[in-house]
């Protein structure tokens, strides 16, 4: 079916009001859980399966997908406001959003990540309908070597992430590297550093390490700043609207933000936070503003909630197409679509097109629903930064043991969670990045499970990564990029060399 | 009342006296809860809901879904053997926890056996062997021609996870030696299948449905005691001359020590639920076949399949301590 053709009769089934609610509910519900820390989409997807047994299924797949992006909204929020990732993926977002709250500026940075989402949203959406038999493909063709390869360039380029000493930006990445082994090994079956505890056996959970190194280790450190006095953030009520250098600041890294978080949504097994780490990770290496990051900058903020947002949208192209879903969320909608006798695959977009079509045109409905329901609550959401501390620290020491522990249901877990938190305080105190540790440990246990695979199907000849194309430019690239920064950082030590020299 | 109602009653009376002491029916005022061990979304959960679901509009017998993943399913298990046998919680079990897990693990917090009660068997579905179609391989004489010649890889869901323990009993029984290469679950291990980098896997059949039709894979036998009506084309190892019948069960257990009353009377409940058309239809098409077992049968079952599976299990080599 023609593009345009396919859309506007999308349009009209998203439109009709029954899609419509369904569409509105999910976006909300997820809104809220995507702010309640720990709770993620998934949780809130898995309440709402057995609600969407009585739906259409195009009706039940609009409330999912709402659900689902509705929580990357109201993830950042809580990362803005508190530095609690409200969702793994935007842990990224505290990076640059908590500081401008400290500054007074958390009306401006909800505004960003607002637009920002949005934007990625678009950009997501366009992708979908123009390019998801294309991409669909191209995830076809990606095998261990093409995954291998493309991890490790977006693990090079988040190399890039620390803000302090690089030795200690490397040690917190090789922290994450060994976190991440924690469990039983995929290819072998062994169990390595589980100490002989059951709950071990699974791994750490990425939610437990987000909310504790970021979320309890501030809180720790909150606490201790106010006992010595100092004064609770500053708000500025008039600045709730970016000036027009910050509009034209975010314009850039949006586009960029939505264009990575489109590939790798598209690529199953990534996701959303591979998406906003490396969208991060490329913005501070190209951004004109890169000297700011880490300390508020607007553009980042911008792109990682356009890269997340991005990423939840093309995350439907190989659910749908391939019958492969990325994430633990998207394996439910498959579960929601099979209860309706629908098995998504190839010939999903031919035989349901009224199905394909109603989700990719209410992205555009849900993402408006959204920017309208987010903005006017932005003055909302800063004032909840204005409740005394001793009742809110302890309320969000509740909301996140009750989410870790909504995951599986585990005392383990919370203490698992706490015990990250003081983790995270003494690294904050010694000057040590949560960040890179972050992003360690999401691409770490993945990329190391692509290599022994691609090592066993090519019965142990190394030279598939360089062999097969996609992988060959992959690792080239990374090469490049490598070289690159090497001689950059050389040039910029002699460059300051030479101006000392000169001063003396 | 008439005299065809009434004799319509008799009749209905001796039949239900004939089958069974217990009627279907609630067995406790309290929800109920049905642990699952994978997380939301996939077959065995939506199974679990299906039961949920018409425990209650049916019966009357309020009920929820608790999902509990983790560990191989042992996390589940571990919970529902420590919880009290009223009938209030149940487990909906398979292959992974019961069957695998006591010869895997060399310490099970829990006894498969003495530690539950195991109250109804559900049904079972089978995986076959799937090949790339481009490969001239067209019968499993050639598989074993190819694999004895050039080797070959094949897919599983995990490691120690029921296709593994399938290829395993394939390379015992076949006389070859496939090389293993594990992935997290079937639709990864598809989709490279896909990506043409696998030569071979192994899946249960009505997830493949659309692929066999399309051509992009091809089945050479079944795992399964007979052929399967969705591909009746399709042999089983057994006619082409191998001893090779893994099948991914499913089953409703409970804690140890539950009341025979009552477990008769969830029994019935379930039997009546697998009988309903619906639920038939819906079983077919995740090509899942219901057998009848008491629950004396089902629990001899499921201590069968940990004796019949071990010898498969250890040459995996999967212990995981």
């Amino acid at each position: 079916m023609d593009i345009i053709a396919g859309f506007s009769h999308g349009l009209l089934v998203a439109l009709q009001p029954e899609n419509l609610l369904y569409c509105f509910i999910g976006v909300t519900l997820g809104t809220f859980i995507g702010v309640l820390p720990g709770i993620g989409s998934m949780a809130a997807i898995a309440m709402i399966l057995p609600l969407t047994f009585y739906l259409e299924p195009t009706s039940a797949l609009v409330m999912i997908a709402g659900v689902y992006y509705g929580a990357e909204y109201g993830g950042s929020i809580a990362s803005i406001l508190m530095n609690i990732p409200g969702t793994p993926s935007s842990s990224i977002t505290c990076i640059d959003g908590y500081p401008m709250a400290r500054q007074g500026r958390a009306g401006v940075a909800l505004f960003a990540s607002a637009i920002a989402s949005f934007g990625g949203g678009m950009i997501g959406m366009v992708v979908m309908a123009v390019l998801a038999p294309v991409l669909a493909q191209l995830a076809l063709n990606f095998g261990p070597t093409e995954y291998f390869a493309v991890i490790l360039l977006g693990l090079v380029a988040a190399s890039a992430v620390s803000n302090g000493s690089p030795v200690k930006g490397v040690a917190m990445v090789v922290a994450g590297l060994m976190l991440g082994t924690i469990g039983v090994d995929i290819t072998t079956g062994a169990e390595r550093f589980t100490m002989g505890i059951p709950e071990l056996r699974d791994g750490v959970s990425l939610v437990i390490v987000a909310m504790g190194l970021f979320g309890v280790g501030e809180l720790i450190v909150s606490i201790k700043a106010n006992a010595s006095g100092a004064h609770q953030n500053q708000i500025d009520y008039r600045q709730f609207y970016p000036t027009r250098a910050e509009w034209k600041a975010m314009f850039a890294p949006i586009l960029r933000g939505g264009g990575i978080g489109s590939f790798f949504g598209a690529l199953p097994g990534t996701g959303q936070t591979v998406a906003s780490a490396v969208a991060y990770a490329v913005e501070k290496k190209i951004s004109p503003a890169r000297a700011r990051f880490g300390q508020g900058a607007v553009e980042g903020v911008a792109v990682p909630e356009a890269a997340n947002n991005s990423a939840t949208q093309t995350a439907f192209i190989p659910t749908l197409t391939l019958g492969v879903p990325g994430s633990a969320s998207m394996a439910l909608v498959i579960g929601a679509l099979m209860i309706h006798g629908i098995v998504p695959g190839p010939r999903l977009l031919v035989d349901h097109s009224d199905l394909f079509w109603g989700l990719v045109a209410s992205f555009l409905i849900g993402n408006i629903l959204l920017l309208i329901l987010n903005i006017p609550l932005i003055g909302l959401w800063v004032r909840l930064l204005q409740i005394p501390y001793k009742y809110m620290y302890p309320t969000i020491i509740v909301l996140i043991c009750v989410g870790v522990y909504s995951i599986n249901n585990n005392v383990f877990d919370v203490w698992l969670t706490l015990a990250f938190g003081w983790a995270g305080y003494l690294m904050r105190l010694f000057r040590f990045e949560p960040a890179p540790l972050l992003i360690g440990f999401v691409l770490g246990p993945m990329m190391e499970e692509q290599l022994r695979r691609a090592m066993l199907l090519s019965r142990g000849d190394p030279s598939v990564f360089l062999t097969r194309p996609i992988s060959g430019v992959l690792i080239v690239l990374t090469v490049v990029l490598l070289v690159w920064s090497i001689l950059s950082a050389l040039r910029a030590k002699r460059r300051m060399r030479g101006a000392m020299r000169s001063a003396e | 009342m008439s005299f065809r109602a009434a004799t319509a009653l008799t009749l209905a009376a001796a039949l239900m006296g004939s089958t069974a002491l217990a009627e279907p029916g609630a067995w406790t005022d309290e929800p109920v809860r049905i642990v699952v061990t994978f997380p939301p979304g996939g077959t065995s959960d939506l199974i679990a809901r299906i039961l949920a679901q018409y425990f209650e509009s049916e019966f009357g017998q309020r009920a929820v879904v608790d999902n509990r993943p983790g560990a191989g399913g042992t996390v589940a298990a571990d919970y529902v053997a420590q919880q009290a046998p009223d009938g209030t919680t149940l487990i909906l079990g398979n292959n992974a926890p019961f069957t695998i897990a006591p010869t895997q693990f060399d310490s099970l917090p829990y006894d498969p056996m003495a530690g539950f009660t195991h109250i109804a068997y559900l049904g079972a579905s089978t995986p076959a062997l799937y090949v790339q179609p481009t490969m001239g391989i067209a019968t499993l004489d050639d598989f074993i021609a190819y694999a004895n010649e050039h080797g070959i890889t094949y897919g599983s869901s995990g490691v120690g996870s029921i296709t593994h323990i399938l290829g395993q009993a394939v390379d015992s029984a076949l006389g070859i030696e496939q090389i293993h290469v594990p992935y997290q679950g079937s639709a990864p291990a598809i989709q490279d299948f896909r990506a043409g980098v696998l030569e071979s896997y192994y899946d249960m059949l009505a997830q493949n449905r659309d692929l066999i039709n399309d051509g992009e894979t091809l089945p050479l036998a079944l795992a399964a005691p007979a052929r399967s009506p969705l591909f009746p084309q399709i042999p089983t190892f057994r006619e082409l001359g191998y001893d090779v019948v893994i099948e991914n069960w499913t089953g409703l257990s409970g804690p140890a020590g539950m009341d025979p009353e009552m477990v008769q009377t969830i029994h019935d409940t379930v039997e009546a639920i697998m009988e309903m058309q619906p639920v038939v239809d819906q079983l077919a098409q995740w090509g899942i076949t219901h057998t009848v077992m008491t629950s004396d049968e089902f629990t001899g079952f499921v201590g069968g399949t940990i004796e019949t599976w071990r010898p498969l299990i250890l040459s995996a080599n999967v212990n995981g301590g």
